[in-house]
């Protein structure tokens, strides 16, 4: 009985985990969500951008930090800008539940992307600022896009309140 | 000890330069007049050391009970958002200092903020680089390669870093931030490759008191640099011999 219980409780965990993945294409692959983006067309080519989005962000981080360079093409809060709705769209469009672009395809990839740790996980709305705290991150952690998000940049609630010198 | 660049004027061409430039200002209000102080370069441009941003502090203009920079710096920058630091651990890119000199009695506020060094201390016990200084004088922090480790924290004469000891969220895009990593005043960088000013410059003028004034130090028709060159103005802890970019008056 309890080796049944322990079992259940494995499964439940397992389709919490992969809910996003498997809310894709309807067929036996389970796909990971794309949510739409902006625009029709990305800096380059899909297939490149499948395999090579890394290295020019790594290299336009480098530009930029270093040098002042902030041209468009390949800057991580462009890439934002198209393809993560801004907080009011999320809401008025309800597609915060598609989940957010990059971690949804990281996901699925299994492969820890350390950006968000640091950088906005989105575009800002207008040019006004938005409050600190937003209501997103209020709410309890729930096996959505948010709670990915957060369980993947390794932001957890830290309910004890204890901080390190 | 590197030398100074100031501007090499002759007093009469530096007051033709003023008033052609008063006349090219814009005036804000009665009083207060807006420079034409950085063009915007083209972002596909480095940034070159013909530059040398600074900023100046007039503690006689600064009020004593006035938080206004620290506030905009704040909002700017999307500080005060950790949930479980302690306040002596929270994040400040600018405090306000007061001063009292015992003898004499006399009192000064100032903000204090990273000084932008042209040889910072924090830059040069940095173990892995990320401790930086751009070309155009800009102190800043690289936390893609920042370890940590606080070195910069112990070198810096001002305390003008901070440590981030908790996971943060809700960042605003331009400036990231996360635990781990110093972090401190980046002299608003996105706003100055923009053309802007820094946003406790734009937050003391829309106060009316213009004490912070921002601008290009090698460039002898900038406000600063003339102030600079006309007034005295002195940094704090001048015996260290750093040549800071925010230098003050009246102190």
């Amino acid at each position: 009985m309890k080796r049944l219980l322990q079992l259940l409780s494995m499964v439940v965990l397992a389709l919490t985990l992969s809910a996003p993945a498997l809310a894709g294409e309807g067929g036996r692959t389970p796909l990971p969500t794309i949510p739409a983006a902006k625009g029709d067309q990305c800096v380059e080519d899909t297939a490149d951008m499948r395999r090579n989005h890394m290295k020019y962000l790594k290299h336009h981080r480098d530009e930029t930090m270093r040098q002042g360079i902030r041209t468009e093409k390949y800057s991580l809060k462009q890439c934002l800008e198209c393809h993560v709705p801004a907080e009011g769209s999320m809401a008025a469009g309800g597609k915060e539940s598609e989940g957010h672009f990059c971690v949804n395809c990281h996901v699925y990839a299994g492969v820890t992307l350390d950006c968000f740790e640091c950088h906005a996980t989105k575009p800002e709305t207008t040019a006004q600022f938005h409050p600190l705290v937003s209501p997103a991150a209020m709410k309890a952690e729930r096996p959505d896009s948010n709670g990915l998000l957060n369980r993947l940049v390794g932001v957890t609630e830290n309910k004890t309140g204890v901080a390190h010198e | 000890m590197s030398e100074h660049k100031q501007p090499d004027l002759a007093r009469r061409e530096l007051l033709g330069r003023g008033a052609a430039m008063a006349a090219a200002g814009v005036t804000l209000a009665p009083g207060v007049m807006l420079y034409g102080v950085a063009q915007a370069k083209p972002a596909d441009e480095p940034v070159s050391s013909k530059v040398r941003w600074g900023m100046l502090v007039d503690t006689t203009k600064c009020n004593s009970g006035c938080n206004a920079c620290v506030e905009a710096c704040d909002k700017e920058h999307g500080l005060g958002n950790e949930q479980h630091s302690r306040d002596g651990q929270r994040t400040q890119y600018i405090r306000k200092v007061e001063l009292r000199h015992k003898f004499t009695g006399a009192t000064h506020s100032l903000p204090v903020m990273c000084q932008h060094c042209e040889t910072p201390p924090c830059v040069d016990v940095c173990p892995t680089g990320a401790s930086f200084k751009r070309a155009d004088g800009i102190v800043l922090v690289d936390r893609h390669i920042c370890i940590g480790c606080r070195y910069c924290m112990m070198a810096c004469p001002y305390k003008a870093r901070s440590f981030v000891h908790e996971a943060l969220t809700d960042q605003r895009p331009h400036t990231p931030r996360g635990k781990g990593c110093v972090e401190s005043c980046t002299m608003c960088v996105h706003r100055v490759d923009e053309g802007r000013e820094p946003a406790c410059v734009e937050a003391c003028a829309a106060d009316g008191s213009r004490a912070i004034i921002f601008g290009d130090l090698n460039d002898p028709n900038s406000e600063i640099a003339q102030r600079v060159k006309t007034y005295a103005s002195s940094e704090i802890r001048a015996d260290l011999g750093l040549n800071t970019g925010v230098r003050y008056q009246g102190i």
